[in-house]
């Protein structure tokens, strides 16, 4: 009988009276959320909350019941409650969720460009259609602030720093010849192609302990996951004629390129102020594969081969003509593998890559020799844990192996150096408003037979929805120049101390960023060679050296970006302000290097005509005057040249033909002509003085990119 | 053989009760699915859809083991999606979608045609929310979708609606237009006529937006 009574009990429940649950759901201050979902778990009963964020509703459930309320951009909240009252009144408060509103971001030091991250600076095309830029990502790079340009070399030069201090990373791998070939007072360009990378981030200082042997900054470049299937293509401009090709399939995809270049033709149209015997011949291609291996894991190998050709004739003041030939013959090799996965739905990732890369530069200066040999392997991998609340930790380690030659006058000169290093960092949030990262990185360089220890540290304090401060102060190190190398192995790695403080805001596609950052270089390579100083940068060293120099540099930067104000025009200013000295290399007294501008400004602007289906770019760049050497000057370094400025514009339009998409583009640099001057040299005996300029005065470029297939998609963001 | 009929009672009321229980729900998926329907969709706000997503939200936590109040509830959130404010909000209820599209994946133990064509609708609507900058990522994975889409089940109507609002949306110049959508909101509407969905509570939106375009295109 028990038993039917049970059951009894069981169909009958619902005619039971039922119990009333009524209350409010809030938000941390007390504001009301109307739209919650408020329901007992496992029953149907429940409501949403009204427009002041009320709630009544019934319930037959008995004894206790878990009672849930979700909403959109909160956390669910889950409580256990008493049903034994026949009323029950609650008052619930809900948290926010993570979002970029309420959550800070570390961005001191850092500048980024990304399609990924919505607080990201810049995207990546907004670096390849800078005008003045030429498509190359370090010509972009250095319109950014706390860059100082340097006409007459290549390379970043940062916050104080040479343009050696600047590493460039792809995928966590340190690329060992970034640009091509230096030569004598012509900027060269960087060797990659821009439309490589979904993400570039430019640190100008206080970066992660992931990254070492970068006194400055470090210029962290990641390739896309992903070919879109362009099918064929084809570039055709005034100084070269490429092939490009991109398949995706559903797990792999494969992009080819290859490219014949010539600039004779561009500069029989360009009056050149270089005297070149053979304008810069090259070929070169690349190949892209990616696989996704299982859910998350994907491989990237990337390989690339240049060949380059090039005679000039550089002017010599110690020689009778005046001038020195100089032939250059070129071939580069790069290859890296990536391999990247993650587990237990993203809580465990794995980056890791193997790399290689071959340069062999074959000169001759008036016949004599002089070659230059150098080869990179390396081994990466990070591990990521991401732990609760936003908190990670990564740990990881990476081994190089390096080798290099230079030959001089049949001399050869060699170099092995077996370098590694291991890290650990974490990120930790201790509220949303206020976070920490706080990283150490140990290295070893069996060249110079030394460790170090480089600690890393930064904060960031959300001070409003829209804006947030950071801190990032950190030690860094980087082997000597391996010229010093050759002649003197007992040297030691030499130091920059960091400390930056950063404010920005961002806000309704308008974003303001100031940085003020001090520096300070220790342990510098001095050169002591008892002679006058020898202003020919391309000299090799042949004095005594030790670490006995040191330096300084101080300054600040900012950033003003609108892309609100105008319909279809983005514009940009920066300004960066440094004051640096330094005693290093053959110094005998602290100065300000010839690479230091105080003042480096610039504007970019870019307007989208949409009826015309053409974007119009334009870039203004102002760089105040350099030092450089007069022997003739008792005090060091105390001329200075004239002001650099430069206005370029650049036009890109979009077309259909016959089906295929085409994108015409024309640019012109330096449209006013100005007869810029980056350094003065003086002849041997001190009596004539020679100007340095670029490559060209007002110079012009056109070309076109013709899609062949017609799955091609072409929106204005890429012009 | 007192006992047996005891047992024989109880066997009855406990499957009158399980049926009572699928009864229960199929009757609030159907009363849900109507009020969605009812929505006055002239009016702005978010509110009486959120109160239908919070419906359908409520029967899937007390059905673990059913997929479409998972669905529906996705379905409101992508449609809630285009009435958010900013990006961020618009990417809140599309998170939201995902996860609820996930779920029911899960208990479907496959993507089926509906699955994939209302995460084509997602990331569509991703693209929508700020197409400067995600046109690049999300585009290609719409494609991938519809092309999933297609491969599960061609006769799809919501396939061919969803390419052609694409189509209806982007500019003439960029490959798009009422002129080339037409077509393929045409197919999609020769498939509405003959789609018959598997029961009252299963998916069957987009024709009555098919219809609207295509009257827009012949204007």
């Amino acid at each position: 009988m028990k038993l039917f009574y049970f059951i009894l009990f069981l169909i009958a429940a619902p005619a039971y009276s039922q119990i009333l649950i009524t209350g409010k759901v809030t938000d941390k201050k007390g504001g009301a959320l109307p739209g919650a979902n408020v329901f007992l778990k496992g029953t149907y009963d429940g409501t949403t909350t009204d427009a002041t964020g009320s709630f009544s509703f019934r319930t037959d459930a008995k004894d206790t019941a878990r009672i849930s309320v979700s909403f959109v951009g909160y956390e669910t909240f889950e409580k256990k409650i008493s049903l034994l009252e026949n009323e029950i009144s609650l008052t619930i408060k809900l948290e926010e969720s993570a979002s970029e509103l309420n959550t800070v971001i570390i961005t001191a030091g850092a500048f980024e460009a990304s399609d990924e991250k919505r607080m990201a600076l810049l995207k990546p095309l907004d670096i390849v259609t800078t005008a003045g830029a030429a498509a190359d990502i370090t010509g972009a790079i250095q319109f950014l602030p706390g860059a100082q340009r340097v006409g007459e070399q290549e390379g970043l030069f940062v916050r104080g720093g040479s343009g050696q201090e600047t590493k460039v990373v792809i995928d966590g791998m340190i690329v060992q010849n970034p640009f091509f070939s230096s030569l004598p007072d012509v900027q060269q360009r960087g060797r990659f192609n821009p439309f490589m990378f979904k993400g570039t981030s430019f640190s100008t200082g206080g970066y992660s302990a992931q990254y070492g042997q970068a006194l400055s900054s470090v210029l962290l470049l990641n390739t896309t996951d992903k070919a879109a299937n362009n099918g064929l293509g084809i570039s055709l401009n005034l100084a070269n004629a490429g092939v490009n090709y991109d398949y995706a399939g559903k797990n792999q995809s494969v992009s080819a390129v290859a490219y014949y270049g010539n600039l004779r033709p561009l500069f029989a149209l360009v009056k050149q102020n270089v005297d070149w015997q053979h304008a810069p011949e090259f070929k070169g291609s690349s190949l892209t594969y990616r696989l996704k291996t299982g859910k998350k894991g994907l491989l990237k190998v990337y390989g690339m081969y240049s060949d380059s050709d090039l005679s000039m004739n550089s002017r010599n003041p110690a020689s009778e003509s005046g001038k020195m030939r100089l032939d250059l013959h070129n071939r580069n090799a790069f290859t890296t593998s990536t391999y990247t996965d993650s587990w237990k739905e993203g809580r465990w990732a794995l980056n890791s890559g193997l790399s290689y890369s071959r340069n062999q530069d074959n000169m001759s200066f008036d016949g004599a020799d002089f070659d230059r040999f150098d080869e990179r392997t390396q081994v990466r991998a990070v591990i990521t844990r991401l732990l609760s609340g936003n908190n990670s930790v990564l740990f990881g380690a990476e081994a190089h192996v390096i080798h290099l030659q230079n030959t001089t006058n049949g001399k050869l000169y060699d170099l092995n150096d077996q370098y590694s290093a291991a890290f650990a960092e974490t990120e930790i949030y201790i509220t949303r408003q206020l976070a920490g990262r706080i990283g150490l990185r140990g290295e070893y360089s069996s060249l110079l037979n030394r460790f170090n220890a480089a600690p890393r540290l930064s904060f960031a304090y959300k001070t409003g929805k829209y804006s947030q401060v950071s801190l990032a102060a950190g030690q860094f190190y980087q082997n000597p120049d391996y010229r010093y190398l050759y002649q003197n192995k007992n040297l030691n790695y030499e130091r920059a101390d960091h400390v930056i403080f950063n404010y920005q805001i961002i806000k309704n596609q308008r974003t303001f960023r100031i940085e003020t950052f001090y520096k300070n270089y220790a342990q510098l390579v001095r050169e002591f060679t008892g002679q006058p100083f020898d202003a020919d940068p391309y000299r090799f060293p042949w004095g005594k050296t030790n670490n006995g120099g040191n330096g300084y540099a101080k300054g600040f930067d900012f950033f003003w970006r609108d892309q609100k104000s105008i319909k279809n025009f983005d514009y940009w200013v920066t300004y960066s302000y440094v004051d640096s000295k330094r005693l290093f290399q053959q110094f005998d007294q602290s100065a300000s290097p010839t690479f230091i501008s105080n003042h480096n400004a610039s504007l970019i602007t870019k307007k989208w005509f949409e009826k015309i289906q053409t974007s119009f770019n334009m870039t203004y760049a102002f760089t105040s005057r350099r030092p450089y050497y007069n022997p003739n000057n008792k005090s060091f370094l105390a001329d200075q040249t004239p002001a650099v400025h430069n206005l370029s514009i650049q036009a890109s339009k979009l077309q259909t033909i016959g089906g295929n998409l085409v994108i015409f583009y024309a640019s012109v640099d330096n449209i006013l002509n100005t007869k810029n001057v980056f350094t003065y040299r003086y002849t041997p005996d001190g009596k004539t003085r020679y100007a340095v300029g670029p490559q060209s005065y007002r110079s012009f470029f056109v070309g076109m990119q013709i899609m062949l297939s017609k799955k091609a998609k072409v929106t204005k963001d890429d012009l | 053989m007192k006992k047996t009929s005891f047992f024989t009672l109880f066997v009855f009321l406990l499957c009158c009760k399980v049926f009572a229980q699928n009864e229960k729900y199929v009757q609030a998926m159907t009363a849900t699915l109507k009020d969605m329907n009812a929505i006055d969709r002239s009016k702005p706000g978010t509110a009486a859809l959120q109160e239908i997503a919070n419906r359908f939200e409520r029967i899937a936590t007390a059905e673990q083991k059913e997929w479409l109040p998972r669905y529906h509830a996705a379905y409101c959130y992508v449609q809630m999606s285009l009435m958010g404010g900013t990006v961020l909000e618009k990417d809140q209820y599309l998170d939201k979608a995902e996860a609820f599209l996930k779920q029911a994946e899960t208990i479907l133990g496959k993507t089926s045609d509906e699955t994939a064509v209302l995460r084509a609708n997602l990331s569509q609507m991703r693209l929508a929310a700020d197409g400067m900058n995600r046109w690049q990522s999300e585009g290609p994975k719409f494609a991938q979708f519809i092309e999933e889409a297609k491969k599960l089940n061609p006769e799809n109507p919501r396939i061919y609606y969803l390419e052609g609002s694409g189509l209806f949306f982007t500019p003439e110049q960029f490959g798009g237009g009422k002129k080339i959508a037409k077509p393929v909101l045409e197919k999609a509407l020769e498939k509405f006529s003959t789609f018959k969905p598997e029961s009252a509570i299963h998916p069957n939106w987009g024709k009555m937006e098919t219809e609207w375009m295509l009257s827009q295109g012949n204007q």
